[in-house]
């Protein structure tokens, strides 16, 4: 496709070519088909597996699928996984209040509130957590929180310890969101005498809104894959959430994936698969919501269509 | 003669019991009074001991070699350099007999009455009749009923309401550069401000869209005071009643417009206007 322009610049290079310079050309291109290869190969390392593991779950789970596994609890090792599905909702919807206001509010502080120079302390803090193991802050979270305060296995030991996950990347993302607002719009609202908060709300957010969102469904799907800091803290329930924030443990989706693959019986292996098409099938639906706000608020702030 | 009737009158008002002289703007006085004025960033000195002042209800330019100072000049006059890390600002700089830097002013109402026009149009991500309207509504100038009247008569002031009439909930960045930058004039305008500052407002349009803006400009006064920072001289020419000639962080020359430019006393001011250099 894109011999065109290069075999008009070999004619018209031939016209008056020096031998040194047919030599280049022919490294350049050489250079050029090698680096493309090394492209080409990344492109792959990145879509084979994704697609292995999606024929992979997606094999496994279609198979007998039974549509009563939405509409029924798990009993033991049988039954259906309407109950995890129903805590992993939860979990995400709490785990988004928490995590999404706390992280929103760090990065608009980083980015807009706090002095060039300052804001060190949180950024590095925000880093830190950001590279700790989940199943470390599981850990201190089955420490702190189920045993010393003695909340017990809960929904908001659970929380707790997933915001404390996710609040890095949505304090980055936003930060990033917001320091990419042109500074045209700031100087602009300033010029008006808009309050700083007020500019902030009405001005400068809007065009910040599809990195803020990318980074709250980014935090969402990794959330919903979280395993081990929910071993320690929601445990496992075979019945429905509850409205006790305290000492009931929830049932999740990533828990029978493993746990129920290492039980001998058949309909365990059936939910463990059937486990993992949801999961994968609740993320893809994440991702594509996170592709539509952002297509329809940067179609916005490209100027397609202005306010509401 | 003239001044020492001006010292009379002011001295009757001031002895007149039953007029506490209000803060009215005087066409008499100059819209801005700079003395002494020294900026610096970060301990350099970026523009030392201007004396000078800009008259209301007029036209005036500021020229001068990139360098020179004299968008840091333009910004301190609505106090956009405040948040600027390291800005320091000493002597006294009046807004209508107003210190703007004595502690008592409010930026967000000198803002208000001093309207600001940057290089390059920058409507806000909005809907075009929001735009316009946005500083209204920043300082509860009217009520919700009233905006869109607001909207449509601003938007008529600048020449832009035959354009856009039919769009007025669609984004301003599908219009052209020039029809954007008087948006944005539009929705400097709706604040209702006694002064303009623009900042090379043209540098980035054509020559028919220049024009557009030009003569708007010159349609303001004298009800606004206009400051205009330009590069072009042959502009500074066509629509500045006086020009201030900036040269090496100091006031080098200012002057009727007519006169500095044909002539002007100082070296560097001939050079520069001639078009040796700058």
């Amino acid at each position: 496709m894109t011999t065109v322009p290069v075999h008009g610049a070999t004619v018209s290079a031939r016209a008056h070519a020096t031998r040194s310079e047919a030599r280049r050309l022919v490294r350049r291109r050489l250079v050029d088909r090698v680096w493309w290869s090394l492209c080409a190969a990344a492109l792959l390392g990145i879509v084979v597996p994704v697609a292995w593991v999606l024929a992979g779950v997606v094999g496994k789970g279609v198979s007998g699928w039974r549509w009563s596994v939405l509409t029924t609890a798990t009993q033991g090792t049988g039954g259906g996984l309407a109950n995890a599905v129903a805590g992993t909702l939860v979990i995400v919807a709490g785990t988004l209040v928490i995590a999404g206001s706390v992280g929103v509010a760090g990065g608009v502080y980083l980015a807009e509130v706090c002095r060039e120079g300052r804001g060190g302390l949180l950024r590095g803090a925000s880093e830190v957590l950001a590279g700790v193991p989940s199943i470390v802050l599981g850990y201190v979270g089955y420490i702190a929180l189920v045993v010393h305060f003695h909340w017990g296995f809960s929904l908001l030991s659970a929380l707790l310890v997933l915001s404390a996950m996710v609040v890095p990347y949505i304090v980055k993302t936003t930060e990033v969101a917001l320091r990419n607002v042109p500074t045209a719009y700031r100087d602009g609202s300033e010029a008006l005498g808009m309050p700083r908060t007020y500019a902030l709300r009405r001005v400068v957010l809007r065009p910040a809104v599809p990195g803020i969102v990318t980074g709250l469904i980014l935090a969402m799907a990794i959330a919903i894959g979280e395993t081990a800091p929910l071993l320690y803290t929601a445990n496992w329930s075979n019945g429905y959430p509850s409205t006790h924030l305290l000492h009931a443990p929830v049932a999740y989706l990533t828990y029978p994936i493993w746990t129920f693959y290492n039980q001998p019986q058949a309909s365990a292996h059936r939910l463990s698969a059937e486990a993992a098409l949801l999961l994968v099938a609740l993320v893809v639906v994440l991702i594509g919501l996170s592709r539509l706000v952002v297509a329809r608020t940067q179609r916005h702030t490209e100027g397609h269509r202005g306010a509401r | 003669m003239v001044q020492l009737l001006g010292n009379d009158t002011t001295g009757l008002a001031g002895a007149a019991p039953a007029a506490p002289a209000a803060p009215e703007p005087s066409v008499a006085g100059p819209a801005f009074a700079a003395r002494g004025l020294t900026l610096s960033y970060g301990g350099t000195a970026v523009l030392a001991d201007i004396d000078l002042d800009v008259p209301a209800g007029a036209v005036t330019a500021l020229v001068g070699p990139t360098g020179c100072g004299k968008t840091t000049f333009l910004r301190s006059l609505n106090r956009m350099n405040d948040r600027v890390p390291g800005f320091r600002l000493s002597g006294s700089l009046e807004l209508f007999g107003e210190d703007l830097y004595d502690g008592t002013s409010d930026p967000l109402v000198v803002r208000r009455r001093v309207g600001m026009l940057f290089q390059r149009p920058n409507p806000f991500p909005l809907s075009i009749r929001e735009n316009v309207v946005a500083g209204v509504k920043a300082h509860r100038l009217a009520r919700r009923s009233e905006l869109s009247a607001i909207a449509e008569a601003r938007l008529r002031q600048v020449g832009l309401w035959e354009a856009v009439s039919d769009r007025l909930g669609s984004s301003p960045f599908r219009l052209s550069g020039g029809q954007q930058q008087l948006l944005c004039l539009a929705r400097a305008l709706a604040v209702s401000p006694a002064v303009l500052l623009l900042d090379e407002p043209t540098s980035s349009l054509d020559p028919v869209s220049t024009a557009a803006v030009e003569a708007m400009l010159t349609s303001l006064v004298p009800d606004i005071t206009v400051v205009i920072v330009t590069h072009n001289l042959a502009q500074a020419r066509r629509i500045a009643d006086h020009t201030a000639f900036f040269h090496q962080g100091r006031l080098a020359e200012h002057g009727p417009t007519a006169r500095l430019f044909d002539d002007p006393s100082e070296e560097a001011t001939r050079h520069s206007l001639s078009g040796h250099f700058g």
